[in-house]
């Protein structure tokens, strides 16, 4: 155990079909996660991206290749549960990983499989409800809750659990602009506080904020490196079915027309700020 | 139309009634119902429906909740006491609208009507509080505890509280999704409403195919998100809100013997003649 990433994936395949090895859903896949990292997957449907996650806490073992957890062996049953307690992840459909009918029910079921005492358990399920500015709703019942605030208390069954990385497979693809907004806002937040945050999508605005982007098209990482890096490759997005931020857009636009833009501006303030300077000149 | 259903749904609240331990409310509903169905007169049924109409009182519940649910039986309500009516042939006969057929109300079938129609309120009164005033989690859990002893017959209880937590969880979901399947069915031109009865049966088909494959692509996901949050089905777990029988139950408790002993004071061994109201059964 060398460097001890807390996510090391290395040369991981991963097939669905034990019979056709050609298959595969995960080719050769190589990435880390260190502690208060926040990491971006790109790819668009059928990219693997969903299997990544199931890989990164031993709900699926890599076929070939090897998936480590803080040093521990994804692969080894041994493990399971340490590492479900560090990476914890959370899923596309808000509806199909709440188990409870009561909020604070559902949050508590994490730490009631740990077999903590229920003291614990409570200070633990107020505390992850507080995190995700779902605390006044702890009493309200799950199905009538937003698509948004379903998916904020999934996030709080995780961080019951004191996860030390969150994954979050598509978790906004099911809900509304203002419920995708909430759930940003939320894995920004827990990422400010020192969790590391894997976040795995399809919308270029969510890859904004990372330290890092990851881009997977055909089960392969095409891409890595910075927001920045990324999106200034627009074809190569283009060419996987993905698209680049409105922003980055405009701008590439405005610097083809020959406006002096400098760098590449990511968020809209940034390009307002840029412009600003620009007219000022 | 399906949505109006409150029976069985949980109205969270910190009455008198919501604070008793689930255990106790689950015994103590059982033993009324018992009770329901040994009282033979008019004295000791009034007491039970009255007593079920404090416990309502004390439970905080709005009494508009209460109406709706009673609205459900209506039919089977009315049905008995027709059937009562009907069929009782004791007492003084007080009209004979068909005497061709021999068919004849009497005192003893009207009576034995009203005593049958008070008896099935009380019950859905009394039993309904219980769902209304305990969450689902709470219900599963106090059934696994009371079920416990069952053990020893190798009767997995925790699964089976499991699965009645899970299923109580997505009766709302499931609704939802059939009337978003029947809206999705009649957007093609499916005719749902009209038609004989076999033919509205035959209709239901396609709405009941996706919902149960549909169904399992819920429970797939669902076992993924349990396991995530360390759920294995045999561990050892803990709760959050431990069981406690307190000073509440006892009172309770209490009470609920008071009312027994009048209910088979009356009925069985009563000689005074001071209960004026006659025996029915």
């Amino acid at each position: 155990m060398e460097n001890k990433h807390l996510l090391d994936f290395q040369n991981v395949f991963y097939t669905y079909d034990e019979e056709d090895k050609d298959s595969f859903a995960v080719k050769d896949i190589s990435f880390t996660v260190d502690k208060g990292e926040y990491v971006v997957i790109l790819g668009h449907n059928g990219s693997g991206k969903s299997t990544i996650a199931k890989l990164s806490n031993s709900i699926f073992v890599p076929s070939e290749g090897k998936v480590f957890v803080d040093g521990m062996d994804t692969a080894d049953e041994k493990n399971e549960f340490k590492i479900r307690e560090k990476v914890g992840v959370v899923f596309q459909n808000p509806d199909n990983q709440i188990v409870a009918s009561i909020v604070e029910e559902d949050v508590a079921f994490g730490p009631e499989n740990l077999g903590i005492p229920p003291k614990t358990i409570r200070e633990r399920v107020d505390n992850a409800l507080k995190a995700v500015g779902m605390y006044d709703y702890r009493l309200h019942e799950t199905h009538r809750l937003s698509g948004g605030q379903k998916q904020r208390v999934a996030i709080a069954g995780m961080i019951a659990m004191l996860p030390e990385c969150i994954v979050f497979d598509e978790p906004t693809a099911m809900l509304d602009p203002r419920g995708r907004r909430e759930v940003i806002n939320t894995a920004r937040k827990l990422n400010s506080e020192g969790m590391s945050i894997v976040l795995i999508t399809h919308f270029m605005e969510e890859a904004v904020f990372a330290d890092k982007v990851i881009v997977v098209d055909g089960g392969r990482i095409l891409a890595e490196g910075t927001p920045r890096e990324i999106f200034s490759k627009t074809e190569m997005l283009i060419s996987c079915g993905l698209d680049v931020p409105d922003t980055v857009k405009l701008s590439l636009l405005l610097k083809e027309k020959g406006v002096p833009i400098e760098g590449l501006p990511l968020t809209e303030e940034e390009l307002t700020e840029e412009y600003l300077r620009i007219l000022n000149l | 139309m399906i949505k109006d259903i409150t029976l069985g749904q949980f109205f969270p609240g910190s009455s008198f009634i919501h604070k008793l331990d689930p255990r106790a409310k689950i015994v103590i509903t059982l033993c009324f119902i018992v009770a329901l169905f040994l009282c033979k007169n008019f004295f000791s049924l009034g007491l039970l429906f009255v007593s079920a109409l404090v416990a309502i009182a004390l439970s905080k519940i709005s009494f508009k909740v209460i109406l709706k649910g009673l609205k459900m039986i209506v039919i089977l309500v009315v049905f008995t006491g027709i059937l009562q009516i009907v069929y009782n042939d004791e007492g003084t006969v007080l009209w004979k609208p068909f005497e061709q057929f021999g068919f004849q109300i009497t005192t003893g079938g009207v009576f034995s009507a009203v005593f049958i129609i008070v008896r099935i309120i009380a019950l859905i009164l009394f039993s309904s509080l219980l769902t209304y005033t305990t969450s689902p989690t709470a219900l599963a859990d106090a059934i696994e505890r009371l079920l416990s002893p069952l053990k020893i017959f190798k009767v997995n209880v925790n699964s089976l509280s499991m699965m009645m937590t899970i299923a109580l969880r997505f009766i709302p979901t499931l609704i939802e999704e059939i009337d978003i399947i029947m809206s999705a069915q009649k957007a093609r031109g499916a005719d749902l409403e009209t038609g004989t009865l076999t033919q509205r049966a035959k209709a239901l088909v396609p709405v009941f195919i996706p919902l149960i494959v549909s169904s399992f692509r819920r429970a797939y996901e669902l076992a993924f998100a349990m396991e995530c949050r360390c759920y294995t089905g045999d561990n050892k777990r803990t709760r959050m809100k431990e069981m406690k029988l307190g000073i509440r139950d006892y009172i309770a408790f209490g009470v609920l013997l008071l009312l027994v002993a009048v209910v088979v004071y009356t009925s069985f061994f009563n000689t005074f003649s001071f209960f004026i109201f006659q025996q029915v059964i």
